[in-house]
């Protein structure tokens, strides 16, 4: 008889599945239930009590992954001991937690790519964007802070950044809304004119209705212009070797 | 993932790795011969 040797290639992968199926199922068990009272004990020298652990699948076949369950209010540190105690015991796949988190905190500080408002504040808080009196002509000692400001801006191009005029409540409210908004139109100009593009800043002027918290509404330092980033643009990743469509 | 499904996993690459180096070599030998007998 001649077999032909695709037929050959196929009964021999069909063999090799069964043989895997059946030892699988007969030291998949004991070797679960081994690596379940290690992880019990790893547990409980971690200080995770509540913690129970399943070396189950969910169609209850013996698995080498883990799962975690039973720490919900347990804090961080603690569930990443409980979790790093099961992931270092010998055959031991892989650890989860039943509530989806990951298998531990990582100790990387999270990057904060937007600091550019807290830079604007900073160099905002000594210094202030002064007008001359009833006017958007910048004083002379401005202009160079809008450099800096630009400057500071600049690492947020892309985010939408809000200018808001803000005066004192001498003279009437809406000629003060009026002032505050065409000087804020005056700054987004000047940032303009200094490399900021305009579609990424909305300048609007709220007169004298937000004063500065513990000053009174007529102190003439409640004129002021305030800037905050109010839409940010996640880091996208260089794109290296992506070729575009012929 | 189940261990039975791993250990399939594992077997049949062992096996697609088996087959292939033995074809390979079993090719290599005809070839062989074949010259031999020119």
């Amino acid at each position: 008889m001649i077999v032909r040797p695709t037929v050959a290639l196929i009964a021999g992968a069909f063999l090799v599945a069964i043989i895997a199926f059946l030892g699988g199922a007969s030291t998949g068990g004991p070797m679960a239930a081994q690596m379940d009272r290690a992880a019990q004990a790893a547990i409980a020298k971690a200080g995770g009590k509540r913690v129970t652990v399943s070396f189950t699948t969910n169609g209850g076949w013996p698995t080498r992954h883990a799962l975690l369950s039973g720490a919900e209010d347990m804090d961080e540190g603690t569930r990443a001991r409980v979790a790093e105690a099961v992931a270092s015991i010998p055959g031991v796949g892989g650890v989860n937690w039943a509530d989806g988190s990951m298998v531990a905190e990582s100790n990387v500080v999270p990057l904060t790519p937007m600091h550019c408002q807290e830079d604007v504040e900073a160099l905002l808080q000594a210094r202030t964007i002064r007008f001359e009196e009833s006017s958007t002509a910048f004083d002379p000692a401005s202009r160079e802070l809008l450099d800096e400001v630009a400057a500071a801006l600049r690492p947020c191009l892309g985010s939408i950044i809000a200018i808001t005029g803000h005066t004192d409540n001498s003279g009437s409210e809406p000629g003060n809304i009026a002032l505050s908004q065409s000087r804020a139109l005056a700054v987004e100009e000047a940032l303009m004119s200094r490399g900021i593009p305009g579609n990424g800043l909305r300048a609007r002027g709220v007169g004298s209705s937000k004063p500065v918290k513990g000053l009174l509404p007529a102190d003439p330092a409640n004129r002021r212009i305030e800037f905050s980033v109010i839409t940010t643009v996640p880091l996208a990743p260089t794109p290296v070797d992506t070729p575009g469509p012929r | 993932m189940p261990i039975w499904f791993e250990l399939l996993i594992l077997l049949l690459v062992t096996y697609g790795i088996g087959i292939g180096l033995g074809w390979a070599l079993w090719s290599r030998g005809i070839a062989a011969d074949e010259g031999f007998e020119e």
